[in-house]
């Protein structure tokens, strides 16, 4: 890598991309056992003949997970942290911390307590930790992952500003709001190998094919390009907007059965001015009320702290609702027991470890029923199809946690079916997934959805929302605010500023369309949409 | 609110130095623990309220919510030795009323009153201190005036950052099992059952979140070079020993005054 350069690292999970992080500041070999081969010069120097004091100053690493990298209590005190292992003289830190925190746009925060802060603020935190080292090289190890939209875009705009006075090296999977910053993107193997580097636009063209292979995201106005065949391929939206300006279109393109409004059904699921307050005083709810007719693909967004989680576990009556206000499939939940309320809905949390209770995948499945008192010849039926199923049937006999987490989040949806629920609620169900088990996974989604199960996600992934849901609500405060189409909600622009919810990509380049002389260009989302749109022989207009 | 926990807010009590907070508490348990009569525990934990309340700000309602269970604890204390103190201790005992075989004597209530009080006391200190502490000073005072090595301070400042997350991902689990339809069993197997399965999936995210954090603080050069210098610094100041001193003078007044009127027994002489 060169000085001021700024490289972006994709690889499937596995591929040793955080491993390779740990190389460059020298935890490999020092710190971390194993065997290493082959050297990292950083400046000119052997990682192996430098010590980990001498390489953190020029190298530091951002890290995935805002909650587990600090160490104090404080702002100050964690900026200050890397200062005093340094031995920096205790007069010279408080200019430093007050820059470092100034360059993240945390300026005055010096006091703040840690928990206090929300992740995007967390993360920019962490940079400004390193910051205030002065390392000329940051890598970032997907700093981005566990943030809401709202802290992604806090967090990209920071880097923005340090561009080309450091050298940037980068893992993320959010190519959409980062491309524009990177230099160069480099591919890795399966097997931990370069495949590929280069000028982004060229190594997606080139590698396309590969990168879908892998499950690797690219950004959505480059998949759409690829689809269409549009070259040079375009990244950003005003370059696909222009691009596609001048092609012909079909305005009237029949589009999927999705995005024809309200599906058929009773409600399975009915809120009425629901307040909810927790024993220590939070006020999660004020007067929330909602409705989920049976058989919808239904979402639920809002920022962090909204009250989304706080809802759907009123829903399955885990917190407990006051009597009247929650219902499901037509009966008040508190007068539910929990075997006939766990008979109706599945929940599958966020973390799918948070939910294993057997030693043995199979057992893992068979749970429930065995609760139930099913033989176990007709466990034995119901559990092994849905194994196969989803992957799952060679790791029939080892133990749950010991499984990856694509496989893991798989096992904890399928435990959800295996009863037979006819509601199925998801909180964050691709959080941490590669392209290509999220797609099978909502798939499956789909595939349940088309035979009559009702699917709540709860999620802050737009392009999930676009290719999936049918409809939506939308959390602000303990209200919901929003409940419709989603592409109602895209049109409210006032609505959209207050949640801190962004539109796709897509949505955005088809208002650019729009605006470009073509007022009859519907409003898409996805890429089969524009394809749809697109690749009409019949079409009637153009721009 | 949650209780047992730093309680932020500026009063005589927080600026103190943690060691020299430690001391105090040491020199009053020391004090407290050869004393056998009911009187003497009371009054020091009218003191100790009394020091929270106008020395330490914090709010007497807090300090009384913190003690309920343990009232509790010490109620058991005086029903049992109510029973069971006289056996052999006393020569008269003074016999309230028997119950079948048991004597309640009065020697027996004062004991286990005096025993029970005391108790609330030294957890009344605990308190005191949990509450009036910066846990960063503590982590502070304990490298520079204990001298313990800087690494086991970190430690304890890490792992006050990661237990209330621990308590969030404990009832999760909880939550995320009642929704499996995992009933309670009932019965001591069906709590190590239960103890079980919660065990694991806590203990998988604790170890992976150690050695997060662990690989973070190495990265930004934690312990890799020979001097370490502090951003802040905990002293032990002018007040911390005048505080220290006048916590031993009030010690040694009060546990006077109650021998001179005859209330303080214990301290090896058991006056009749």
């Amino acid at each position: 890598m060169d000085q001021g350069e700024a490289i972006l690292i994709l690889g499937p999970s596995g591929c040793g991309k955080s491993t390779l992080t740990l190389c460059l500041n020298g935890l490999i070999p020092h710190t971390i056992g194993g065997e290493m081969t082959g050297q990292v010069l950083i400046a000119g120097r052997s990682t192996r003949e430098t010590s980990v004091g001498e390489l953190a100053r020029q190298v530091g690493i951002v890290f995935q997970d805002p909650e587990s990298q600090f160490c104090t209590l404080t702002v100050e005190d964690e900026v200050a942290f890397g200062l005093e292992n340094l031995g920096l003289p205790q007069g010279r830190m408080g200019e430093r911390i007050e820059a470092a925190l100034a360059q993240v746009g945390l300026a005055g925060e010096q006091a703040t307590r840690l928990d206090r802060l929300s992740g995007g603020m967390k993360q920019r935190l962490a940079l400004a930790c390193l910051l205030a080292m002065q390392p000329q090289i940051l890598v970032l190890d997907e700093p981005t992952s566990n943030l809401d939209p709202q802290g992604s875009r806090e967090f990209f705009p920071t880097l923005e500003g340090l561009r080309r006075h450091r050298t940037i090296l980068i893992i993320e999977h959010k190519l959409d709001e980062l491309i524009h910053l990177v230099d160069r993107v480099l591919i890795l193997s399966p097997e931990g190998k370069i495949l590929a580097q280069g000028e982004p636009r060229q190594v997606f063209a080139d590698e396309a094919l590969r990168l879908e292979e892998y499950g690797i995201w690219l950004p959505q106005v480059a998949e759409l390009a690829l689809r269409l065949g549009i070259t040079p391929l375009p990244l950003m939206v005003d370059e696909a907007a222009a691009a596609l300006a001048g092609r012909p279109y079909d305005s009237r393109a029949v589009m999927p059965e999705r995005t024809t409004g309200k599906p058929p059904g009773k409600p399975a699921i009915e809120v009425k001015d629901l307040d909810f307050t927790y024993p220590n005083g939070t006020v999660a709810l004020r007067g929330a009320s909602l409705t989920v007719a049976e058989g919808d693909f239904f979402a639920l967004l809002g920022p962090n702290g909204s009250g989304k989680t706080t809802l759907a576990n009123l829903v399955i009556n885990i917190l407990r609702p006051p009597p009247g206000r929650v219902r499901v499939l037509g009966h008040d939940v508190t007068e539910m027991s929990i075997y006939e309320l766990t008979q109706a809905v599945g929940y599958v949390f966020q973390n799918p470890e948070h939910q294993f209770v057997a030693d043995t995948v199979y057992d893992e499945m068979a749970y429930s029923l065995r609760a139930r008192g099913v033989e176990e010849e007709a466990i034995r039926e119901r559990v092994e199809p849905l194994l196969a199923g989803f992957g799952l049937m060679p790791y029939a006999r080892i133990n749950p946690f010991a499984l990856s987490q694509g496989q893991k989040r798989r096992l904890s949806v399928a435990t959800m079916l295996v009863v037979g629920q006819r509601i199925l609620i998801l909180d964050e169900p691709t959080f941490g997934q590669d392209r290509l088990t999220a797609r099978r996974l909502m798939e499956r989604l789909q595939a349940l959805n088309a035979v009559g199960v009702t699917v709540i996600i709860i999620t802050h992934d737009m392009r999930l929302v676009a290719e999936y849901a049918r409809q939506v609500a939308v959390l602000l405060d303990g209200r919901v605010v929003y409940q419709g189409p989603a592409k109602d909600l895209y049109h409210d622009e006032e609505l959209l500023g207050r949640t801190n919810l962004a539109p796709p990509p897509l949505y955005e380049l088809s208002r650019r369309l729009k605006e470009r002389g073509a007022p009859a260009f519907p409003d898409l989302m996805t890429v089969d949409e524009f394809c749809l749109v697109f690749g009409n022989e019949g079409a009637h207009a153009s721009f | 609110m949650r209780l047992f926990e730093y309680y932020e807010r500026e009063s005589f009590l927080h600026r103190l130095n943690p060691m020299a907070k430690l001391v105090a508490i040491a020199v009053l348990i020391g004090a407290l623990t050869p004393a056998f009569d009911p009187l003497t525990p009371v009054v020091f934990l009218l003191l100790i309220v009394a020091v929270m309340w106008i020395l330490g700000r914090i709010p007497i309602f807090y300090i009384l919510r913190a003690l309920l269970p343990f009232w509790a604890v010490a109620l058991s204390f005086i029903v049992f030795n109510a029973f069971l103190y006289n056996v052999g201790r006393v020569e008269h005992p003074t016999v309230l009323f028997t119950w079948g075989s048991l004597m309640v004597t009065q020697e027996g209530i004062e004991a286990g009153f005096s025993l029970g009080i005391r108790a609330v006391c030294i957890v009344c200190t605990s308190i005191l201190f949990i509450m009036t502490t910066d846990p960063t000073e503590f982590a502070l005072s304990l490298i520079h005036q204990a001298r313990i090595p800087y690494r086991f301070g970190y430690a304890i400042l890490v792992s006050y950052r990661f237990m209330p997350m621990l308590q969030t991902e404990y009832d999760i689990i909880r939550a995320a099992h009642r929704v499996r339809g995992v009933g309670g069993r009932a019965g001591l197997k069906g709590k190590y059952h239960e103890l079980k399965r919660y065990a694991i999936p806590l203990l998988a995210s604790a170890i992976r979140k150690s050695e997060r954090v662990a690989i973070a603080m190495d990265s930004k050069a934690f312990g890799a070079l020979p001097q370490r210098t502090y951003y802040r610094t905990v002293r032990l100041r002018a007040t911390d020993w005048f505080f220290l001193v006048a916590v031993i003078l009030c010690t040694v007044a009060i546990l006077l005054t109650l021998w001179r009127l005859g209330f303080l027994r214990g301290y090896g002489f058991v006056p009749q």
